[in-house]
């Protein structure tokens, strides 16, 4: 499968990103081979709808799956639309490498419907949504 | 810029097809009473017989119609343009979608692009589309209002409370009362606080300006935030100040002024018939037309007029 991890940095040592569309780099990885492709978020800097163009470069790859720590909700819709799963609950202490690890032994849950804030299972979240979050 | 080249910038920015003057009431600060001196001198003109508009371009927030005690009446929509994709005539391309600054518009991988996030109707994506396969849609983002009041014509903008377009409902309620510029002698437009687009937008086609603020440290700050701006945009006007007797700096507040090179200072002082009016919501010029704050008013009023030879 390959599965699109948010990232703080360009390799599968480097620690993830728990927020979706604010992650500075994607990491796109074949989970059979580990092969990874790094692709930058061009979309983090922006304004507005940070997390659709974030779904777009991801879809643009051909990724068929999401993992991250939180996925906003046009984000999701847009994921959505490109058929790609979507998967929630990184920490911000893990690497993109152990990341991959707990995905492969199911360690993360799918998300069906958006969620409503960052955070659970851990992660930071800085919340790219349009102000659902909490103090 | 070069000091021509803005110059001539601002000339068309404010360019207009009529010649019914029109004066602006801003001031930077919010709660200073620009409001109250936009009805009263639109009042005070009014009962001179100049056939008077007074635009509310506040519109999170209009209450002039709350201080004429009249109701909002002939409503008009204000919409947006929102993509409208047509499936068969689109070729997939995505140009509408690297387009669109706001990334509202996303593409699933095979399938053609659709509307996911916030639209500003900037119709970026349609100017780029070359299969034309993009409509406009409409998306209402507020309301223009069109009441009467005793010789006076209130134009109210009012944004639908959420909704990010609160400039293009300004330029909406702006440009219908100017649609009805040959109606009228003289044409107010008061605007919201602050010193960002809406009140540029507010201010465009504005000839004078007058900054509304008060003798306080916030007043005093915004002021030149304002006449900063006024400046910017080269509209020359006066200062009101208002609750001048407030015990603030007036001095401060004149040498502003006067570094703005604005034409003159008008006082209204704390005026207990004037707070009164404002609570009853009927403009003091109409109600204790005695008060010494409806003498500014009448005086300011008078000076309008003569300027512009009405």
């Amino acid at each position: 499968m390959k599965l699109c991890i948010s990232s703080s940095g360009k390799d599968i040592g480097a620690r993830v990103d728990t927020a979706f569309g604010r992650a500075p780099y994607f990491l796109i990885i074949d989970t059979e081979t580990m092969e990874a492709e790094v692709v930058e978020n061009a979309a983090a800097a922006s304004g507005h709808g940070a997390g659709i163009g974030a779904a777009q470069i991801v879809s643009d790859k051909g990724a068929e799956a999401v993992l991250s720590g939180f996925v906003g909700p046009n984000a999701f819709s847009a994921l959505k639309a490109s058929d790609i799963r979507i998967f929630e609950g990184i920490s911000a202490n893990d690497t993109v490498q152990e990341a991959v690890t707990g995905f492969k032994k199911g360690d993360y849950r799918e998300v069906t419907a958006p969620s409503t804030g960052p955070g659970r299972g851990g992660g930071r979240g800085r919340g790219g949504g349009r102000g659902r979050r909490g103090f | 810029m070069t000091g021509d080249l803005q110059s001539e910038v601002i000339r068309a920015f404010h360019r207009k097809d009529f010649t019914t003057p029109v004066v602006g009431i801003t001031g930077g600060k919010g709660g200073v009473g620009k409001t109250t001196v936009a009805v009263n001198i639109a009042c005070a003109l009014a009962d001179r017989g100049v056939r008077t508009a007074l635009v509310d371009a506040d519109v999170d927030g209009p209450n002039g119609a709350i201080l004429l005690s009249v109701e909002l009446a002939n409503p008009a929509a204000v919409d947006i343009t929102v993509p409208q994709i047509d499936a068969e005539r689109c070729n997939g391309c995505g140009d509408c979608v690297r387009a669109c600054r706001l990334h509202a518009l996303f593409q699933p991988r095979g399938k053609y692009p659709q509307l996911i996030g916030e639209c500003n109707g900037c119709e970026a994506c349609i100017q780029v589309c070359e299969a034309h396969a993009i409509s406009r849609g409409r998306k209402q983002v507020g309301m223009t209002y069109l009441s009467r009041i005793d010789g006076l014509s209130l134009y109210t903008g009012a944004l639908i409370p959420g909704f990010e377009e609160s400039s293009v409902v300004v330029q909406a309620v702006r440009e219908r009362a100017f649609a009805d510029a040959e109606q009228f002698d003289l044409i107010l437009v008061d605007t919201s606080p602050g010193a960002h687009c809406n009140v540029i937008n507010a201010l465009r086609g504005a000839d004078s300006v007058l900054a509304v603020t008060e003798p306080t440290p916030f007043g005093l700050h915004d002021l030149e935030l304002i006449l900063n701006l006024l400046e910017l945009l080269e509209l020359g006007g006066s200062v009101v100040l208002n609750r001048a007797d407030l015990p603030g700096d007036r001095k401060k507040i004149k040498t502003v002024a006067r570094q703005h090179s604005r034409e003159m200072i008008w006082e209204i002082g704390m005026d207990d018939l004037l707070a009164r009016s404002y609570a009853a919501g009927v403009p003091v010029v109409r109600e204790y037309p005695q008060a010494p704050s409806s003498k500014v008013f009448q005086q300011l009023a008078e000076n309008i007029a003569a300027t512009y030879g009405i």
